[in-house]
C-alpha cells in the first residue's frame, strides 16, 4: 500500500481523472472530497461490505425454506394490498 | 442453449435472454453471466441462477410488490454501463436480492440499497449501491418477521 501524508487542502490524484482532496482534520476525523469520472462509483467502504455479506448470505438458500418463504410472502402482499385499512 | 446448474439440473435456456453483468455481482465479481428462472406463475421469486457457476442462484423479487415507495435513481447504472439514450426511455428494470437464512424463512429480507438494475434490451445489469440512508439491506419481507 501507498503512504502519503498530506495536510489540510492538498490533494492527490489517482491516474488522470480521480483527485482526493483533503477537506478538512479534526479531531480523530478526516474529511475527504473525491472527483471522479461518472460510473466511478465512490462509496464508504462498509456500505460495500455489508452488500457484499449480504450477497454471500442470500447465495446461500435452502430448497425446502424457499418453499416455505413463499408461503410466508402472501400474507404481506395482501396486507399491502390493504394498506388503507390495516395501517 | 443448454446450461448447467446445481439447483435445476440441466435446463434450456434462449441465448438472447442471458443477462451479462460486466462488474459482476458485490462479493461475486468474477461471476458475469446470469438468466431470471420464472419457477411458478404465481410466485413473487424468481431465481437469478449464475451461468459461471452451477452452483450459484439468488433469489431475487420485484421491490414494489411489497414496497410501492420503493425510489432507485438508474444514473449510477446508466454511467457505469455506458447506456446511451434517454434516461427516462430505457428499457429498464430493478430487482432486490432475497436473503433466507437457513431454517427461518420467516426471516427473509430484501436488500433494499443493493438493487439490480437490468437493461432488458441490451441484457446487461448492474447492482447499485443506494445513497439513500432510509433503506435497510435487511427489509423483513414477511408480516412475522416485522
Amino acid at each position: 500500500m501507498l503512504v502519503l501524508t498530506r495536510k489540510s487542502g492538498e490533494k492527490i490524484t489517482i491516474g488522470d481523472d480521480i483527485v482526493v482532496t483533503i477537506l478538512d482534520i479534526s479531531g480523530t476525523q478526516v474529511k475527504v472530497g473525491i472527483e471522479a469520472p461518472r460510473g466511478i462509483s465512490v462509496h464508504r467502504s462498509e456500505i460495500y461490505e455489508k452488500i457484499q455479506e449480504q450477497n454471500r448470505l442470500a447465495a446461500d438458500v435452502d430448497a425446502a425454506d424457499f418453499v416455505t418463504a413463499e408461503k410466508f410472502w402472501i400474507p404481506s402482499i395482501q396486507h399491502n394490498g390493504r394498506k388503507e385499512s390495516t395501517d | 442453449m443448454k446450461i448447467e446448474t446445481t439447483r435445476f439440473g440441466i435446463i434450456e435456456i434462449l441465448e438472447e435472454k442471458i443477462i451479462t453483468m460486466p462488474h459482476g455481482i458485490l462479493g461475486f465479481r468474477d461471476k458475469k453471466r446470469f438468466c431470471i428462472i420464472q419457477h411458478k406463475e404465481d410466485s413473487p421469486f424468481y431465481w437469478y441462477q449464475c451461468l459461471d457457476d452451477p452452483a450459484l442462484a439468488f433469489v431475487i423479487t420485484n421491490p414494489w410488490l411489497f414496497k410501492p415507495d420503493y425510489r432507485v435513481d438508474p444514473t449510477p447504472a446508466i454511467d457505469a454501463m455506458g447506456w446511451e439514450g434517454e434516461p427516462d426511455k430505457l428499457p429498464l428494470e430493478c430487482y432486490v436480492i432475497v436473503t433466507i437464512p437457513r431454517g427461518l424463512p420467516e426471516k427473509m429480507t430484501a436488500n433494499l440499497i443493493g438493487p439490480i438494475v437490468l437493461n432488458t434490451e441490451k441484457r446487461e445489469a448492474v447492482q447499485i449501491v443506494l445513497l439513500n440512508d432510509a433503506y435497510s439491506h435487511k427489509y423483513p419481507l414477511a408480516k412475522q418477521a416485522a
